[in-house]
């Protein structure tokens, strides 16, 4: 068992009341092995002028921040605080660090620019002495044929034609010389997460906080998602269908959703109405209505977290 | 990152969803790069590759990469669902791995600071201008620069960019020797905005405002700058952009979640959003053009007055009538809305959370973030797991804090019948966001006491003659109003 992934704490940013998401690890991890994907909410830094799909963070409903939390595979930090406190606090080293971790990835960043221009510029260069050879031209390539280079033989072919005299000239430069002439500035990086500057997970008591913060977190329609949760169902918001939630056989990457459901109190009037208009709402889009309740436990309020009865029923609507 | 990492066949044992299967079906790390051939992983197998993606600026992300082919409707077990479904994550996976890289020339690069605390003191001077209420006012007029929530203003922008065209607001009147003079200063959600979508650099200000934009410019060497580059703050990440600039409603200087994601969610599509300015309690302008009525009017409300209802007997009285509309003049017994041209009760102002926001501008080449047409939508941001449907009260303040915006001039006739009902005289658009999904709702206040059928009823039959394409309908005489409604009219008919 890989027990890396099983004991991997996903860390819930708690922002103005809100729980999301940023660090992709856990997004995976948690849509994984916690049935929870939730909701893209960010820009796409590489195509941003979209709304198909979107980037990170995530933001999750209160009750999947419980259940992590709950299940002890996940712990809420409330970013504002600890941002400010590792910002504005004495820690200067912990400041260097974050600046040092920093300086790395934007070394890498431009390592791996410049290897990516320099494959640019060595696959052209490739393209003009296959373009050569097709002409029978002694060949000067001593580096690697392209792989490609047979199926684009044509267009440079016609490159070739263009300059004869001009294709030595430029030939003769070594192709790692511009690149270190320039010699471009670091390109400035915004990481995506701030885990070099706070705490990592492991230094911190899980639970302390987190817990407190945990406790005031709890959502009517807890018991009625973690049933739903714990039978491999997934969730996501159901305003799309009219619901508290859509509910996905699996993962929403592969499966249609199932249901469209809501949460009650046990004791809880449903109008008729309500039967009636989410039962045809949701046999219009092709899904059943679904909702149930937590039985409250008979002895007495004990938070029972683990012995609680759910019911669900599912309604759908016959075309009589 | 590691690919291998998620695509350990043991790993997959764990998860509950793909059980037994995935053991033998889970993909050898070096085979699944190739099975996403698809456009966002072209890379082949070199050393740096796997570094390089974290840094990749792909144009050909779409849904597509992610979600490939038909959905199912549940998991039959075969190894080509659990494939396709680890082809997804994968994907998702590399595409989310992206570190935002600012690259290029130095001075294209856009850099924002993150002062929090330089205008707060603002507001009160503008709320003591506010006090004087007219000269303000009118002070505003005459510039001509709409409300900038200057108070609200937390990020500036360190040179002019792309962004500075559509975004920021420099604050002018300001003394010479003030740090900062004419720069750029951005709102929370237009700087988160910038930041998610890679174009700006937030950073966190070791120094004051003073020692980073001194008053007087003198141009430091960018020498200089090189050596100590973090001397005067360092770069924040997103995670900490959103830590700082998203919060509850009434904090200064941040925004809500929700309603950043409705701004991000417009600025995608391409519209151009600014905060609506606040309700300033205007003056009600009198209402002159919607009350005043003409001596000829008056002469002919005299004429066909009311009629008195009786406690008993039928509705319509009997007797002989040659024309509809005398009949559903007596049918008419509750009065109906007319719309006006001054809002209904100047007093009812909208409460949270059904005011209006934002202010929505399709996309065009003459907007500018200082001069711009009048909006096309006016909207407001409500979440949907705090509020209901709004209550006739919340939507006619709502609809009251919008312009008067009847349908186009051209819309005349039976023909524009339901497009003038459906613009209707005021309208406004409610975005309601479910943790991240969102839809917008269009609330409109439509008129039906406006549209007299009936009246155009009579006009049919006097048209007896002249009607020589719906000449059968003439004897029936019921159509309801101009010709294209005919296949309604012929079924009321033969009711009758």
């Amino acid at each position: 068992m890989a027990a890396a992934a099983s004991e991997r704490q996903v860390r819930i940013s708690r922002i103005a009341g809100r729980y999301l998401v940023f660090d992709i690890e856990d997004v995976v991890h948690m849509r994984r092995h916690h049935g929870i994907c939730a909701v893209l909410t960010g820009t796409m830094p590489q195509n941003p002028t979209q709304n198909l799909f979107l980037g990170l963070p995530i933001e999750l409903h209160a009750e999947e921040a419980k259940l992590l939390v709950d299940k002890k595979a996940g712990y809420i930090a409330d970013e504002l605080s600890e941002h400010l406190s590792r910002l504005t606090g004495p820690d200067e080293a912990a400041r260097k660090a974050y600046i040092q971790s920093l300086k790395r990835q934007r070394r890498a960043a431009h390592a791996a620019f410049e290897e990516e221009k320099a494959k640019v510029r060595a696959q052209h260069q490739g393209k003009r002495k296959a373009g050569k050879k097709a002409k029978q031209t002694p060949a000067v390539a001593a580096e690697s044929a392209e792989d490609d280079a047979s199926t684009i033989g044509v267009a440079a072919a016609a490159a070739a034609a263009e300059g004869e005299q001009g294709e030595s000239l430029f030939s003769t430069a070594p192709p790692k010389q511009p690149a270190a002439a320039r010699e471009s500035p670091l390109p400035g990086i915004t990481p995506t997460t701030s885990s070099d500057l706070l705490l990592p997970c492991p230094a911190r008591t899980v639970g302390d906080s987190s817990s407190s913060m945990a406790k005031d977190l709890s959502p009517s329609s807890y018991p009625f998602y973690r049933y739903l949760n714990s039978r491999g169902y997934y969730t996501t918001p159901g305003l799309r269908f009219g619901g508290d939630y859509s509910v996905y056989p699996g993962d929403p990457f592969r499966y249609h959703a199932h249901y469209l459901a809501n949460s009650y109190g046990w004791d809880e009037e449903i109008p008729m109405l309500d039967l009636v208009t989410s039962g045809r709402l949701g046999t219009a889009v092709k899904k059943s209505f679904l909702f149930g309740a937590e039985k409250p436990a008979n002895e007495g309020a004990v938070a029972g977290a683990g012995g609680s009865e759910v019911r669900v029923f599912c309604v759908e609507w016959a075309g009589m | 990152m590691s690919l291998d990492d998620d695509d350990n066949p043991a790993v997959g044992v764990a998860s509950p969803i793909i059980s037994g299967v995935s053991s033998s079906a889970a993909l050898p790390p070096d085979v699944s790069p190739d099975a996403l051939s698809v456009d966002d992983l072209i890379e082949d197998e070199g050393t740096a590759s796997q570094d390089f993606r974290l840094f990749r600026k792909n144009a050909h992300v779409s849904a597509q990469t992610i979600r490939k082919g038909e959905k199912d409707f549940e998991s039959h077990g075969t190894r080509a669902q659990v494939e396709a479904l680890e082809q997804s994550r994968a994907a998702m996976r590399d595409v989310l791995s992206y570190t935002r890289v600012h690259t290029g020339p130095q001075r294209n690069l856009a850099r924002g600071w993150y002062f929090p605390q330089w205008w707060e003191g603002y507001q009160e001077e503008l709320q003591e201008g506010e006090a004087g209420s007219a000269g303000e006012g009118k002070e505003m007029e005459k510039e001509r620069r709409p409300f900038g929530y200057i108070r609200e203003r937390v990020v500036v922008l360190e040179g002019s960019s792309v962004a500075s065209m559509n975004l920021g607001r420099a604050v002018t009147g300001q003394a010479k020797d003030r740090p900062a003079r004419g720069k750029d200063w951005l709102l929370p959600e237009e700087a988160l905005y910038l930041v998610e979508r890679g174009s700006l650099d937030l950073w966190w200000p070791t120094r004051g405002l003073e020692e980073i934009f001194p008053p007087e410019t003198t141009p430091k060497e960018g020498e200089g700058e090189e050596l100590d580059e973090y001397d005067l703050g360092f770069p924040l990440s997103l995670q900490a952009a959103y830590a700082l600039l998203i919060g509850k409603d009434d904090e200064r200087g941040k925004i809500s979640l929700q309603k950043f994601q409705v701004y991000s969610n417009l600025k995608r599509c391409g519209y151009n959003v600014l905060r609506a300015p606040p309700i300033t309690t205007q003056p009600t302008r009198c209402p002159t053009v919607a009350t005043t009525t003409t001596l000829w009017q008056w002469l002919t409300s005299i004429l066909t007055s009311q009629p008195h209802h009786k406690h008993y007997g039928p509705l319509v009285r009997p007797g002989l009538y040659r024309s509809y509309t005398s009949i559903y003049r007596q049918m008419a017994l509750i009065p109906l809305h007319k719309p006006s041209r001054s809002p209904s009760n100047p007093r009812n102002s909208p409460g949270e959370p059904f005011a209006i926001h934002f202010h929505v501008w399709k996309a065009a080449q003459k907007w500018t973030k200082l001069r711009h047409p009048p909006p096309d939508f006016h909207l407001a941001v409500v979440d949907a797991q705090e509020s209901a449907v709004p209550t006739l009260r919340e939507i006619t303040a709502l609809l009251d804090a919008t312009p008067h915006a009847p349908g186009k001039p051209e819309w005349t006739g039976p023909g524009r019948l339901y497009a003038r009902l459906k613009h209707g005289h005021r309208n406004g658009l409610v975005a309601v966001v479910d943790h991240g999904v969102i839809n917008y709702m269009r609330f409109a206040e439509a008129a039906f006491g406006e549209e007299r059928i009936y009246e155009r009823f009579d006009a049919r039959g006097h048209m007896k003659s002249g009607g020589k394409k719906y000449g059968g309908g003439a004897r029936s005489g019921n159509g309801n109003g101009g010709g294209r409604w005919g296949r309604g009219g012929r079924g009321r008919g033969r009711g009758r």
